[in-house]
């Protein structure tokens, strides 16, 4: 049976009102971003602790959403191994920084290397797998990982590691924005890139992208690698933040999950939607685990269920095309994807 | 020798109980193509509904196993009636998130009723068992793998056999053509993924009389099941169950002779092996 999603997630037409008027929309646009990115690194200054340390986990969660973004949104490859960036991430500093007392930024380059040699050698043999067969191809992978680790003594097995403690929220805070600004951008970079558009027609057409001339093995490796990079930094800044990992707590596939729910709900495929996504669920888990104490689990999973029924195409297509039809715009939504 | 034996039954009998979990997930992935990723909490449900009336009611846990799989049979037919087919023509990674929405509800209610304390189900015969020529054979364990046998085969030909199986064969070959035939998508789609839930309940019974259950055995049991999906491709009950026993055998002998905590890494790494090399399953077609 053919599913109808495919035709549906043709990339978006350019919104493009023509002339000087499109160009202005497009400088305010860019303005208000910026203006908008500087008042968040301000927010160290003008917030209190706590509104920081939700700043880090937010600004975390919303580069793994854009990192997952790269090889599930743009190239459409559901991965459930990017926990194992996040983890290979989270252990190269802590083993540089435990084992050897390197510092941070060392250990750092060297969770990169690892996630990104990871992907770039699993990705060879993986990315061959379509659909549902690469999700549970990943996934296992993500087990594997989770079981090889807690054997390794270098990695401190099933006790795990901890790390030296440095009491400096606003180092964390700003290395976390940095690192979410630096994925977005590079996400923006790819909606108007060839390789992008590389990434986007193998998602269609795999087999069409391949015929007309996209080398889809490279692209879609380097698209794994860069997804990698982005997770495995956003593990490395965890790991020292937390300063304290096991293997389970890192490899975690439940987080894997929450990248692709947070991607999803924000718009899989789109440039904002993946952070939007990230501080939408994230602050509303907040305001109910502080509201409701454990139930928020129930109402996350409650969340995920409406959303998918309601809004499958995520946030980023629902502000651009509710418009005129209002509620009814829901309802359509279900008429399409019901039996 | 002998403990080379012993370890190959225990192997066996596990992987019976494997192969019955697997069986639903397999039915409802092959028929729906849904991966379902709830499968664990349904058989952690079923568990505890043959708990409840095993300490509630003081029913048998074997006597029990009919009425955990008719309620979740229920469950099961209201998930898809009610959810799942509403979103079943969208994007693929939409029924996997469903599912895991799904999953996190079940698991959460279980854990707010029933707390997260560990429970077994013991009856009075749980420790006896045969002495079979120097090796021995639990009853429990035996008895399970027998259930499983029956309700393989019975499964079977139910595909086989009945009106209801055919179409639910039909439907997953050909839905445009099953339904020019007469064949009612909703209500098929719906009592198929009542049966993978009925399944998961008895699995889950039989899985709480061997070991012990709490809320979150869920999310392991899934990737099992997935595993002995893979191994055993989507194509008939017969190819999941010579993937459960395969599994069980593969396991019991890591933990024997290269450590305990070296099960997973030989089950889940035969998953990416088998998948990078024959994507369609060991035994099944290759895609």
């Amino acid at each position: 049976m053919k599913r109808a999603g495919a035709a549906q997630r043709l990339p978006e037409p350019p919104e493009g009102e023509p002339g000087a008027r499109g160009a202005a929309t497009r400088a305010a646009r860019r303005t208000a971003l910026a203006l908008a990115v500087a008042a968040l690194a301000a927010l160290p200054w003008i917030g209190n602790t706590v509104l920081v340390q939700f700043g880090i986990s937010v600004l975390l969660l919303a580069t793994l959403a854009q990192g997952w973004n790269i090889i599930g949104g743009y190239t459409g490859y559901p991965s459930f191994g990017n926990s194992v960036f996040y983890g290979l991430g989270a252990y190269g500093v802590a083993i540089a920084m435990v084992q050897y007392e390197l510092p941070f930024w060392v250990g750092m380059l060297l969770g990169l290397g690892l996630g990104v040699a990871f992907a770039g050698l699993l990705g060879l043999a993986v990315l061959r797998l379509k659909g549902h067969h690469f999700a549970i191809c990943t996934l296992g992978l993500a087990l594997v990982m989770t079981a090889i680790v807690s054997n390794l003594e270098i990695a401190g097995g099933n006790i795990g590691l901890v790390l030296p403690l440095l009491r400096s929220e606003v180092l964390f805070y700003e290395l976390a924005l940095g690192l979410a600004v630096l994925a977005t951008l590079t996400v923006l970079w790819l909606s108007r890139s060839r390789f992008g558009l590389g990434l986007i027609a193998i998602r269609e057409n795999e087999e069409g992208a391949a015929v007309m001339g996209v080398n889809t093995t490279f692209y879609k490796v380097i698209a794994f690698m860069l997804s990698a990079a982005f997770t495995a930094l956003a593990g490395g800044i965890y790991a020292y933040h937390i300063t304290y990992i096991d293997p389970v707590g890192v490899f975690d596939v439940v987080l894997n999950v929450k990248m692709i729910i947070m991607a999803v709900f924000g718009g899989p495929g789109s440039v904002l939607g993946p952070v939007v996504g990230a501080l939408i669920l994230s602050a509303t888990a907040e305001v109910l685990a502080a509201r409701l104490t454990g139930a928020a689990s129930l109402f996350f999973g409650i969340v995920i269920v409406v959303a998918v029924v309601f809004m499958p195409r995520g946030i980023a297509h629902l502000v651009r095309h509710i418009g005129p039809a209002g509620w009814r715009y829901f309802i359509d939504n279900v008429r399409t994807h019901r039996l | 020798m002998v403990l080379l034996l012993q370890v190959l039954v225990s192997g066996v009998l596990l992987g019976g109980l494997y192969a019955l979990m697997a069986l639903g997930l397999a039915l409802v992935w092959g028929v729906l193509n849904i991966v379902n990723l709830s499968h664990g909490a349904l058989i952690m449900l079923g568990a505890y509904a043959t708990w409840f009336l095993y300490t509630g009611a003081h029913i048998d846990p074997f006597a029990a196993l009919p009425i955990a799989a008719a309620s979740l049979f229920a469950l099961g037919y209201i998930i898809q009636r009610g959810i799942l087919n509403l979103v079943i023509r969208g994007p693929m990674f939409n029924t996997l998130l469903i599912t895991f929405g799904i999953e996190v509800i079940l698991t959460y209610l279980a854990q707010l009723w029933f707390s997260a304390d560990f429970r077994t189900i013991n009856p009075s015969y749980a420790g006896s068992n045969h002495a079979l020529g120097g090796l021995t054979v639990p009853y429990v364990q035996a008895l399970a793998f027998a259930i499983d046998s029956v309700l393989t085969t019975a499964m079977w030909m139910f595909l086989l056999r009945t009106r209801t199986g055919r179409g639910i064969r039909a439907a997953s070959q050909n839905l445009v053509a099953a339904r020019l035939y007469g064949v009612d998508p909703k209500r098929i789609y719906a009592l198929t993924f009542g049966l993978g839930a009925a399944l998961a309940g008895v699995a889950g019974g039989l899985y709480g009389t061997v070991s012990q259950i709490n809320p979150y055995i869920g999310g392991p049991l899934t990737a099992k099941s997935f595993v002995i999906a893979i191994i055993g491709g989507l194509d008939n009950p017969l190819g999941v169950i010579a993937g459960g026993l395969f599994l069980g055998v593969v396991e019991s002998l890591t933990a024997l002779y290269v450590g305990p905590t070296y099960r997973d890494v030989a089950s889940f790494g035969m998953l990416v092996l088998i998948l990078i090399a024959r994507p369609g399953g060991l035994l099944g077609r290759t895609a």
